[in-house]
C-alpha cells in the first residue's frame, strides 16, 4: 500500500548524445528506448522499463522524480490526499508516457515535480527467468544493479518533509538540526532502507543528486577506478556517511548533474526512532571520515 | 498494513549455558533477558528486545518463528483471515509470551510449524546513541551480525505450504525449484522486498533447516569463517554463493546441532514481479552456485 520505492528520475540534458554515452559506457546503464527528445535507460537488474530518462532541454535540470506505488488503486487515494493538502494533480493517461501506464503528477511544496505510477512495463532483468546465473557477464562500466534514492533541495526543509510524511506516509529516519533546532536536512524512507528521498536546505525545485545502489565497498572501489579511468570529475569519496552509514562516491555527469553510488546502511522498521544530528556534528554527519563538508557539496546543485 | 519481516526465532537446546556461550561469544549476540529455562538475545543493530530465544529442552529444533507486523490492527486482520481459512488462532497479551514481548497471535501452518505474528515488542535500542551516532560500535565480540535475516524450513508438501503463505498471509513467491513431476521441490518467499524472508524445501514436517543472520558483505562472510574456525565451530559449507537469491553465505552448526547461516547480497524485488524458476536438474546450482552440487548432509540434516 502506498509508495514502494523510487521508480525513475527524469533529468534534462543539453547534449543527449554525450549524456547517453556517459550513462551507458561509464555508468553502464542499458538503453531501453529512444524517441525524438528522450533516451530511456535502466540498470541491468531492474525489471521495469526505465529508471532514468534523459530529456533534451535548453538547460541542465531536474524534470521530475517518479515513485512506484504498490497498487493501481493507490493512485486514486493519493491523488485525493495530495489535493486535500492543497496541491493540484494532473492525470497522465496510458499511452501518454513511454514505458508506463496511468500516472499522477503534481508539484511538491518545494517546487519539484513528483509523479506516482504503478503500471510500469516489465522488460525483465538482464538475468534469465529460468535457472539464472547470479550475475551477468561482460557488463560495461560501473553497472549498478539499480537506482536507489534521490536528494532534493528546498528552502523550507521542515514544511517540505511534512508533505511527504503526512500525505504519503514517508518516515523520517534521520534529521540534521541547525543551531535553532530547525531541520536543515531530513532523510525519509518508505522501503525499509535508510532513505529513498532526502531533502537539504537550498533553492526550491533543485536536484542535489540521485544515486545508484552498489553491491558493497569493493564495488565502490571499482567504481572509483572506472570514474578516474574515464576522467570523470569526482566530487567526494570514496568515503562514508555518518547519516545512513552508507559508503559512497559523489561525481558529476558531463553536463553537471551530480551522481552518487551508494551501499550499506541499515534496515529501519516503521517504528524506528529518528536519529538526530546536531549542527556541530554536520561534518561527520555528511562525511564521516573527513569530518567536514566542502563548499561545492553544499552549494552546487541542478 | 502488513507483515514486515522475520522478528524472532525460538529454538530448543539441551544445554542452555553452552548454547548461550556460543550465541553470545561466537556469534556475538547480546543477552537481554534470562529465565530459568529461557535466554533472550538480540543482534547489536536490532532495536527490539529479542530476535532469538533459546529454550531448554531435551532435544533441538524450532519451537516457533515470530513475524513482525507494522500495525496493531494487522493482528486482528490476519486472525480473521486465518479463522476463515479454518486455522485455529491463539491470542497473547503483551509480555504474556515473555519479557519484552509484544501482543501476538499464534497458529500452525500446514507443515506443522508454529508461526507467530507480533506487534509492539519492547524497543530496547541498538548499541548506538540516537544523536550523532558513529556508523558502528567498536569492540564487538564474535562475528557480530547486525540483524536476523531469514528462516528456512523443511516440509512434506512444499506446494501446499507455499500456497497457504501466499493466499492467507500475503507472502510473495520470488523463486522456486520445480521437480520433474511439476511440483515445487523448494520455494523462497518474501514480505520485505528482499529476495527471501522464508524458504521451504521438501523434507520432514516441522523441521528447521536453518536460520540466518544478515552480514554486511562478502568480506564479512570471510570474517565469519575466521571466527568460526578459530572457535572450532563445525563449518558445513565454506563461503560460497547461492544461485537462488544470489546471496553469499556460509553454513555452520550451533553446539546443539541447529544449523545457522550468515548471509548477504541478494536483490530488491517489487511485489508484482513474477517468480524465478529453477529446474530440478539445476538444483545444485540453485543451492550452491559455485559447487553446482548439493551435498547429502545439506539435504538430509535438519533439526
Amino acid at each position: 500500500m502506498g509508495i514502494l520505492r523510487l521508480g525513475h528520475v527524469d533529468v534534462t540534458v543539453t547534449d543527449l548524445d554525450l549524456a547517453t554515452a556517459y550513462y551507458t559506457e561509464v555508468i553502464g546503464l542499458q538503453e531501453v528506448e529512444r524517441d525524438e527528445d528522450s533516451v530511456y535507460l535502466k540498470c541491468w537488474d531492474e525489471p521495469n522499463h526505465h529508471s532514468l530518462r534523459l530529456l533534451y532541454g535548453p538547460r541542465v535540470g531536474f524534470d521530475q522524480m517518479s515513485f512506484k506505488v504498490e497498487h493501481e488503486s493507490d493512485l486514486d487515494e493519493l491523488e485525493n490526499a495530495v489535493q486535500r493538502y492543497g496541491f493540484p494533480v494532473t492525470r497522465i493517461s496510458k499511452g501518454q508516457a513511454v514505458g508506463q501506464g496511468e500516472s499522477i503528477r503534481f508539484d511538491t511544496p518545494s517546487g519539484q515535480q513528483m509523479e506516482l505510477v504503478h503500471d510500469i512495463e516489465m522488460v525483465g532483468r538482464a538475468t534469465a527467468p529460468i535457472n539464472p546465473a547470479p550475475f551477468v557477464e561482460g557488463l560495461k562500466g560501473i553497472a549498478p544493479p539499480r537506482l536507489d534514492h534521490v536528494l532534493v533541495t528546498a528552502e523550507e526543509v521542515g514544511d517540505s518533509a511534512q508533505f511527504y510524511t503526512d500525505v504519503f506516509g514517508f518516515r523520517i529516519t534521520e534529521q540534521l538540526l541547525d543551531g535553532a533546532g530547525h531541520q536543515s536536512a531530513v532523510w525519509l524512507e518508505t522501503s525499509h532502507r535508510p532513505h529513498d528521498l532526502a531533502i537539504v536546505t537550498g533553492k526550491n525545485g533543485g536536484l542535489h543528486h540521485f544515486a545508484w545502489w552498489l553491491d558493497d565497498w569493493d564495488h565502490v572501489r571499482r567504481s572509483a577506478d572506472i570514474l578516474a579511468y574515464n576522467g570523470i570529475q569526482i566530487d567526494v569519496g570514496p568515503t562514508r556517511h555518518g547519516i545512513t552509514r552508507g559508503n559512497t562516491i559523489y561525481f558529476f555527469d558531463p553536463l553537471g548533474t551530480r551522481n552518487e553510488v551508494f551501499t550499506g546502511g541499515y534496515r529501519p522498521d516503521p517504528d524506528f526512532p529518528t536519529i538526530t544530528w546536531t549542527e556541530d556534528n554536520i561534518g561527520r554527519a555528511i562525511f564521516y571520515y573527513e569530518g567536514e563538508v566542502n563548499q561545492r557539496f553544499m552549494t552546487v546543485h541542478t | 498494513m502488513s507483515i514486515l519481516r522475520l522478528s524472532h526465532v525460538e529454538i530448543r537446546v539441551p544445554d542452555l549455558e553452552l548454547a548461550t556461550a556460543y550465541y553470545t561469544e561466537v556469534v556475538g549476540m547480546y543477552e537481554t533477558a534470562r529465565e530459568p529455562d529461557r535466554v533472550f538475545l538480540k543482534c547489536w543493530d536490532e532495536h527490539q528486545h529479542h530476535s532469538l530465544i533459546l529454550t531448554f529442552a531435551p532435544t533441538y529444533g524450532l519451537n516457533h518463528m515470530g513475524w513482525k507486523v507494522s500495525e496493531p490492527d494487522d493482528l486482528d486482520h490476519y486472525a480473521s483471515r486465518l479463522t476463515e481459512a479454518g486455522v485455529d488462532v491463539v491470542r497473547f497479551g503483551a509480555e504474556e509470551i515473555g519479557p519484552g514481548h509484544g501482543e501476538a497471535i499464534r497458529f500452525t501452518i500446514p507443515s506443522g510449524h508454529v508461526m507467530e505474528l507480533v506487534h509492539g515488542m519492547e524497543q530496547v535500542g541498538n548499541l548506538l546513541p540516537n544523536t550523532n551516532p558513529p556508523p558502528k560500535p567498536l569492540g564487538l565480540v564474535g562475528f557480530a551480525p547486525p540483524r536476523l535475516d531469514h528462516i528456512f524450513l523443511t516440509c512434506e508438501d512444499v506446494a501446499a505450504n507455499t500456497r497457504f503463505l501466499i493466499d492467507v498471509l500475503d507472502f510473495h513467491l520470488t523463486e522456486q525449484v520445480m521437480g520433474e513431476d511439476g511440483f515445487q521441490v523448494a520455494t523462497w518467499l518474501e514480505h520485505s522486498h528482499h529476495s527471501h524472508d522464508i524458504a521451504f524445501v521438501t523434507g520432514q514436517d516441522r523441521g528447521l533447516h536453518h536460520f540466518a543472520w544478515w552480514v554486511d558483505d562478502w568480506n564479512q562472510i570471510r570474517e565469519v569463517a575466521d571466527v568460526l574456525a578459530y572457535h572450532g565451530v563445525r563449518i558445513e559449507t565454506n563461503p560460497t554463493r547461492h544461485g537462488a537469491t544470489r546471496g553469499h553465505c556460509i553454513y555452520f552448526f550451533d553446539p546443539a546441532g541447529n544449523r545457522n547461516e550468515a548471509f548477504t547480497g541478494g536483490y530488491w524485488v517489487d511485489p508484482d514481479e513474477p517468480a524465478v524458476t529453477w529446474t530440478e536438474s539445476e538444483m545444485g546450482r540453485a543451492i550452491f552456485y559455485y559447487d553446482g552440487v548439493v551435498n547429502q548432509r545439506f539435504l538430509t540434516t535438519h533439526s
